[in-house]
């Protein structure tokens, strides 16, 4: 019956804040939280999580950027990668760049 | 239309637009529309050495699909009243999918017949 | 919704395409979709071992999808660069 009452509080702020039924809930259950996000074009994002919206738009705090570069090397063709870090107060995000949002993780 | 109300509500201020072409363009926010559309005022861009190409030019509209990124000025967002208008707007979105799904529902339950909410019904081949 | 165009009309803009080509011309209309009409356009291509080379174009209508960004033109401005003499590597494409 968690369907059914989740859909009668689907105003109410209360049940709305502890059903998780879909994927979106759980970006949801993200706010406030530091998150971890996978962009396209080997980026990826650490901040905190202040708004989103059903694109996956969104607005993080305190975020460090990494992106990585592969490159070959020109003697032994060996793969090296090169992380460039970035650190951004506060930043507006373009959903369709997003691959995936990951949850804190527990102790870290 | 969170995001399109919260770029309203920046207005007037200076934000860095970075491009999925790697520019990053600063400047005043003119304007916004619902696709999250741009109009700069007073651009330079930040890397200018690299980019000569708009060195005649103030200012700029910038499609929305090709953001990437929108460095705000963090001193003027206000990150409890976003938290609770995404909350909010989350539980909008999922409440008006709820009314969506449960009337297709219906319909279905109907026979099919009526076609609402995009469907369409189903003759019987005779 | 992209009243942010209006203030172009009858202007000198400069579009960037996602392929990262140069259009300048002469602004007469938009649609909702960023459709845009150029009069008198020509493009201009940078590269990195000579000035800048323009071409000529004549009309062009520019599919909305293609366009990155469309900047007004400071005639003034444009007018005192030297192209000649502006060497830069040409814009990368836009990539989603």
């Amino acid at each position: 019956m968690a369907a059914t009452a989740a859909l009668e509080a689907a105003g109410d702020h209360q049940l709305a804040e502890i059903t998780v039924e879909e994927p979106l809930d759980l970006v949801r259950l993200c706010i406030d939280e530091k998150i971890y996000v996978k962009m396209r074009n080997d980026r990826e994002l650490t901040g905190v999580l202040y708004a989103y919206d059903q694109h996956l738009n969104m607005i993080l705090g305190g975020v460090v950027e990494v992106i990585t570069v592969t490159e070959i090397d020109p003697e032994t063709y060996e793969e090296i990668y090169k992380e460039t870090k970035r650190e951004i107060p506060m930043l507006f995000v373009r959903g369709d760049g997003v691959i995936l949002i990951s949850p804190p993780t527990r102790g870290s | 239309m969170l995001f399109y109300s919260f770029f309203k509500s920046l207005i007037g201020k200076e934000i860095v637009v970075e491009l999925k072409n790697d520019m990053s363009l600063l400047g005043t926010l003119d304007s916004v529309d619902q696709y999250l559309n741009m109009k700069l005022l007073n651009v330079e861009v930040t890397d200018a050495e690299k980019f000569p190409h708009m060195l005649a030019v103030r200012n700029i509209f910038i499609r929305g699909s090709v953001i990437r990124y929108v460095h705000l000025p963090a001193d003027e967002v206000d990150v409890e009243l976003l938290q609770d208008a995404s909350r909010r707007d989350a539980a909008q979105a999922k409440a008006s999918a709820k009314v969506q799904a449960s009337q297709a529902k219906s319909q279905q339950q109907k026979g099919g017949h009526g076609g609402g909410g995009g469907e369409r019904a189903v003759v019987p081949a005779s | 919704m992209t009243s942010t165009l209006e203030t172009f009309f009858g202007k000198k803009v400069q579009i960037i395409t996602n392929d990262g080509r140069t259009l300048i011309g002469m602004f007469q209309g938009y649609d909702q979709t960023i459709n845009i009409i150029l009069t008198d356009a020509n493009e201009r291509v940078y590269s990195s071992f000579q000035g800048v080379q323009t071409v000529p174009l004549g009309v062009y209508m520019v599919r909305g999808d293609n366009i990155a960004v469309v900047c007004e033109v400071n005639e003034e401005l444009d007018s005192g660069l030297d192209l000649d003499s502006i060497k830069a590597e040409p814009l990368r494409p836009i990539v989603h």
